[in-house]
């Protein structure tokens, strides 16, 4: 074995134990959700802490499923979460573009107010939205909530930040070919942002799979509830069984791994398409 | 870029998103106005109609919501005309979205609030007077518990039906009583007995405290009048917090905590909820109410029973209720009356409310209440109602949430740093009157 | 930034914006707008809002000036959050820049399973609040706390945290960087994934070592990705909500942690005072509003965009 090999192997070990022993601490919570879903009793902490459930039990999560309309609701997350996912990023990739690589006037002052958008907590629109939602009519249909996931400032912000990075040679070589916009987007930008349009991607499946203030008050046909919308009524005026609590967040986190668990893949290739290097 | 291509631009919009929104509007109809695709039914009496009534609720909530469902099956026993579209939302945002509602002008026909929104709630308009309905129906309001019924009135108008009622009492642990060879408390306690024998508990070890109670408003609002004092003048028009017995009061409160120790502090109580230590089997006394008795009935390992909570002059206990309300702007007003009395207090709904153990009805109805008191434990159900003759309702005050939560604030200062009550309580005073209306 | 020169107006960039535009006026602008007309009232949230129907009824009833602006400004109370505010970013910022670009190192490996160590570092932001919460009461609890007890082994007597009125905020903080770790650490992620690998080929050539590496390209090379984060995370804590709601009881010991949204929300939605609440919402705008523009400014001296 060369000194290198030693050094690597040395490393590799080092990875494993620090990268090992800091995802340990983080998933503490997250352990504990588990065991708190399996306990018969709703109980809180206690001292000492409970770690393994005396009697683990499903029960917390029979209930769940068996709560009134469960499997329609899980298809309603997914549909919504699918759809705002795809029309988030379309719509955002496309105004990411423009501010990034077409020049016209307004441009910075109209991402400015893009931004600024995002400085006005959302517990003050909240009312406000919802009133001028319901007189466009756009209430208790869930293509309708579709329409108001159109704008995300954050993803556009984020994109234009990668786009910005892209060196213009490529434009200028695509235009040279006779390219326009259009093209130059799908055929160029798109490919080479794959990576953050992962990162994206996972970030609004969460947002809209765990969306829940606006689809409660927009939403009243019990056949067109998402999953938060259901887990919701098990919060109690005194407390809650916490077992209950648990398993249902469980329930609604696992999609979402599974989601990153797909997109992660695609980290990489951003860098691998379009002829030329970035 | 001209102005002009601006305005043409956001016009193109707005057609695009009208287009859009037509569409819609086609697919789902009749979700604007109260919601409630019903026709006018003032004469419904004599022909039924198909009504729908939208009916929004927190209180069942989990396992409590399918007895609800069992109220509108009954309900709908005798009128199988109506609709009703239940919906539950949990306690932790139920008024957020409520507010977003009433305020869009889409709120429920029927809704469910708790006293400390209903005042605020009532006060602005929103909700739909009841006593010409009473009236013109005769419908009999003895039925209910007359305390829980003028909880529901602002102003001399009845504004809602009280759908539960709970009150305080003095939980206890008798085999912490035990151990430490303490009487059982009794009816005739006082806030010196309650020290004495928390105390005694509290010496059993390091880990098992004597005493607790909430360090909040509706504690110290109890507590005050049970050492004689109030939190206002006669007549509601000044705040009086900084007065001997007040003070004489909150060192108390404060001296459980702080020089004997008898109650944990929060750092003692690490993140744990009070009712998780009494069913721990570390605590010998819990300030709790009528909404526990399932909950430690389940989950308690020991015995258990209750007493009128201990006075120090007087007794005094508080009383919690929540009411159904009616939407001022509902077409289906009537009905909504109808069935909000229905499920309040019918025969019916109660006897499901009680087979439950769903909190205290708010009926009078005498074979009711007997039913109740049969159901152990805790054994001692009779306090219950022995309580009531000591009930202390709340202020009605626009400002309910605001004020209590000032007043909290302040006694939690008091409990966590070294600020004297005297300090306290002033600077109490001081923000309340620059803050609270009074009426 | 160079952009391109020709195929330069408006009318070629209004087919991409148009799609965020409309949402951006309707779903964003307008009810913008709206609070902001209620920020000059006493409106309360629950009473029939008939600005769009019957202004002139809403303006009769509700108007009064910019007493709201005033009142706040004037009180003891918008100072304090504003320290506690800034208190929080001054602690967060830093920390949550140092530790997930250090987690995005660690993520950009090639080791076997690295998938699987990204899908364990992002769980945290995928666990709810209640339950993050109720474990960090636990860890930071002064007498039962694991944190104190290592403290402790080291000789040092921890704070009592939460209880505090000093440490209370820096609880929060711990608390936070756990739970956005993951989140900012996958942003990072995405920056380093985008350094051309030939940077790094070209300076070993001229025998450039480790740290060097790091500070000569990574870290310049992410200063688009390091803008956005910073930007994004001084908005965020300046908006900072649930953690407070769920970890201090009433804001804190003393107010400790009273934060803006947490006031905003309680006008709001506990005592009916929107049009305060709404005032509230945009003085916060205006210091937010400062902040970024301080930043978009200050940017041209430090991120290198690729051109």
């Amino acid at each position: 074995m060369t000194r290198k090999n030693i050094n690597k192997y040395i490393s590799t070990l080092i990875f494993y134990v620090v990268g090992g022993l800091t995802a340990a601490i983080l998933l503490i919570p997250f352990f504990w959700m588990i065991v708190t879903s399996l306990k018969t009793k709703g109980a809180l902490l206690s001292i000492p802490v409970e770690w393994i459930p005396k009697n683990p039990s499903l029960a917390a999560y029979e209930k769940i499923f068996k709560l009134e309309g469960f499997s329609k609701a899980i298809f309603n997350s997914f549909y919504l979460a699918i759809t705002t996912t795809i029309v988030q990023i379309l719509s955002a990739s496309m105004a990411a573009y423009a501010f990034s690589k077409i020049r016209f006037k307004g441009n910075e002052a109209l991402f400015r107010v893009y931004l600024a958008t995002m400085m006005i907590p959302f517990q003050v629109v909240f009312i406000p939205l919802f009133i001028i939602s319901s007189s466009l009519r756009l209430t208790n249909s869930l293509n309708a909530f579709l329409l108001l996931q159109l704008f995300n400032p954050f993803a556009i912000f984020m994109l234009r930040q990668k786009m910005m990075g892209i060196n213009d040679s490529f434009i200028e070589a695509a235009i040279i070919d006779g390219a326009n916009h259009f093209h130059i987007f799908t055929k160029v930008i798109l490919p080479l942002s794959s990576g953050v349009i992962a990162t994206l991607g996972i970030m609004s499946f969460m947002g809209s799979w765990n969306d829940y203030l606006l689809p409660l008050v927009m939403i009243s046909d019990k056949k067109k509830f998402t999953l938060p919308l259901i887990l919701n009524s098990l919060n109690g005026q005194y407390g809650s069984d916490y077992n209950l609590l648990m398993a249902g967040s469980l329930i609604s986190i696992i999609p979402i791994l599974i989601v990153f668990m797909f997109a992660q893949k695609y980290f990489r290739s951003g860098l691998q398409v379009g002829g030329v290097k970035a | 870029m001209k102005k002009s291509k601006i305005l043409q631009f956001v016009a193109i919009v707005l057609c695009i998103l009208m287009v859009f929104t037509a569409c819609n509007g086609k697919t789902t109809p009749a979700t604007d106005g109260s919601g409630t695709s019903a026709p006018k039914q003032d004469d419904s009496a004599s022909k039924p109609q198909k009504i729908t009534l939208r009916f929004e609720q927190f209180s069942g909530s989990g396992d409590t919501e399918e007895y609800l469902k069992k109220m509108i099956e009954e309900y709908n026993k005798v009128n199988p005309n109506v609709t009703v579209e239940l919906q539950t939302i949990g306690y932790n945002d139920y008024f957020n979205q409520l507010m977003a509602k009433v305020a869009g002008g889409t709120a429920p026909d029927v809704y469910e609030l708790n006293y400390e929104n209903f005042v605020s709630y009532a006060k602005k308009g929103v909700l739909l007077p009841l006593d010409d309905i009473i009236n013109k129906t005769g419908f009999d309001v003895s039925k209910y518990n007359s305390m829980a019924l003028n909880a529901f009135k602002v102003d001399n108008t009845q504004y809602g039906l009280p759908n539960s009622f709970s009150n305080v009492l003095l939980f206890y642990n008798k085999e912490l009583f035990d151990k430490a060879g303490v009487e059982y408390p009794t009816n005739d306690w006082d806030w010196e007995d309650v020290l004495e024998a928390a105390k005694k508990i509290r010496a059993l070890d390091e880990h098992t405290f004597g005493y607790y109670r909430p360090v909040s408003f509706h504690e110290l609002y109890k507590a005050v009048k049970q050492n004689g004092g109030s939190l206002f003048n006669e007549d509601m028009t000044k705040f009086t917090i900084d007065t001997p017995e007040n003070r004489e009061t909150v060192q108390y409160m404060v001296d459980m905590v702080k020089k004997y120790n008898v109650m944990p502090t929060e750092e003692q109580l690490a993140g744990m909820g009070d009712w998780d230590l009494f069913k721990a089997g570390r605590l010998g006394m819990i300030v709790t109410g009528v909404w526990a008795f399932s909950d430690f009935t389940k989950n308690c390992e020991f015995e258990w029973d209750i007493a009128v909570e201990p006075g120090n002059k007087s007794k005094a206990t508080h009383f919690f209720s929540n009411g159904y309300v009616i939407n001022r702007d509902s077409k289906v007003a009537e009905t909504a009356f109808e069935f909000a009395s229905f499920i309040s207090s019918s025969k019916e709904a109660v006897q499901i409310r009680l087979d439950a153990g769903w909190e205290l009805p708010p009926v009078t109805d005498s074979s009711i209440l007997e039913q109740y008191k049969k159901i152990t434990p805790p054994s001692n159900r009779q306090a219950v109602f022995d309580s009531l003759d000591y009930l202390v309702t709340p202020p009605v005050i626009e400002q309910f949430q605001e004020f209590q939560d000032i007043i909290a604030k302040h006694l939690t200062v008091i409990v966590q740093s070294n600020v004297t009550v005297e300090d306290a309580l002033s600077a109490c005073q001081e923000e309340l009157e620059e803050v609270i209306k009074i009426n | 930034m160079q952009k391109i020169a020709r195929h330069n107006s408006f009318s070629k960039a209004l087919p991409f914006i148009l799609p965020s535009l409309a949402g951006l006026i309707v779903f964003s602008l307008l009810p913008i707008i709206t609070s902001l007309i209620i920020s000059t009232s006493s409106w309360d949230g629950l009473t029939k809002l008939t600005l769009f129907t019957d202004a002139k009824s809403f303006f009769n009833n509700f108007y009064i000036g910019l007493k709201n602006f005033r009142d706040i400004l004037k009180g003891d109370e918008f100072w304090k959050v504003l320290k506690n505010t800034l208190y929080f970013i001054v602690l967060y910022l830093p920390l949550i820049l140092i530790s997930s670009i250090a987690v995005a190192n660690i993520l950009n490996k090639k080791y076997r399973g690295i998938g699987f160590f990204r899908v364990l570092y992002y769980v945290p932001v995928l666990t709810s609040w209640v339950a993050g919460a109720l474990i960090w009461k636990w860890a930071l609890s002064p007498e039962y706390g694991i944190i104190n007890e290592i403290l402790d082994l080291i000789g040092i007597e921890g704070p009592k945290w939460l209880q505090s009125e000093t440490w209370a905020m820096p609880s929060i903080v711990l608390a936070s960087i756990w739970k956005d770790v993951g989140y900012f650490g996958l942003i990072f992620l995405g920056g380093l994934q985008s350094i051309d690998p030939t940077y790094y080929e070209a300076a070993e050539i001229d025998g450039a070592t480790g740290w060097r590496k790091v500070w000569y390209i990574t870290l310049p090379m992410l200063s688009p990705v390091t803008f956005f984060v910073i930007v994004i995370s001084i908005i965020n804590s300046f908006q900072l909500f649930p953690q407070v709601m769920v970890m201090t009881k009433d804001a804190g010991p003393n107010g400790a942690t009273q934060v803006f949204v947490e006031r905003i929300y309680k006008y709001a939605f506990k005592y009916h005072k929107m049009g305060y609440a709404a005032a509230y919402s945009w003085i916060l705008f205006v210091i937010i509003f400062i902040f970024t523009t301080l930043q978009l400014k200050l940017q041209k001296r430090w991120v290198h965009y690729d051109t």
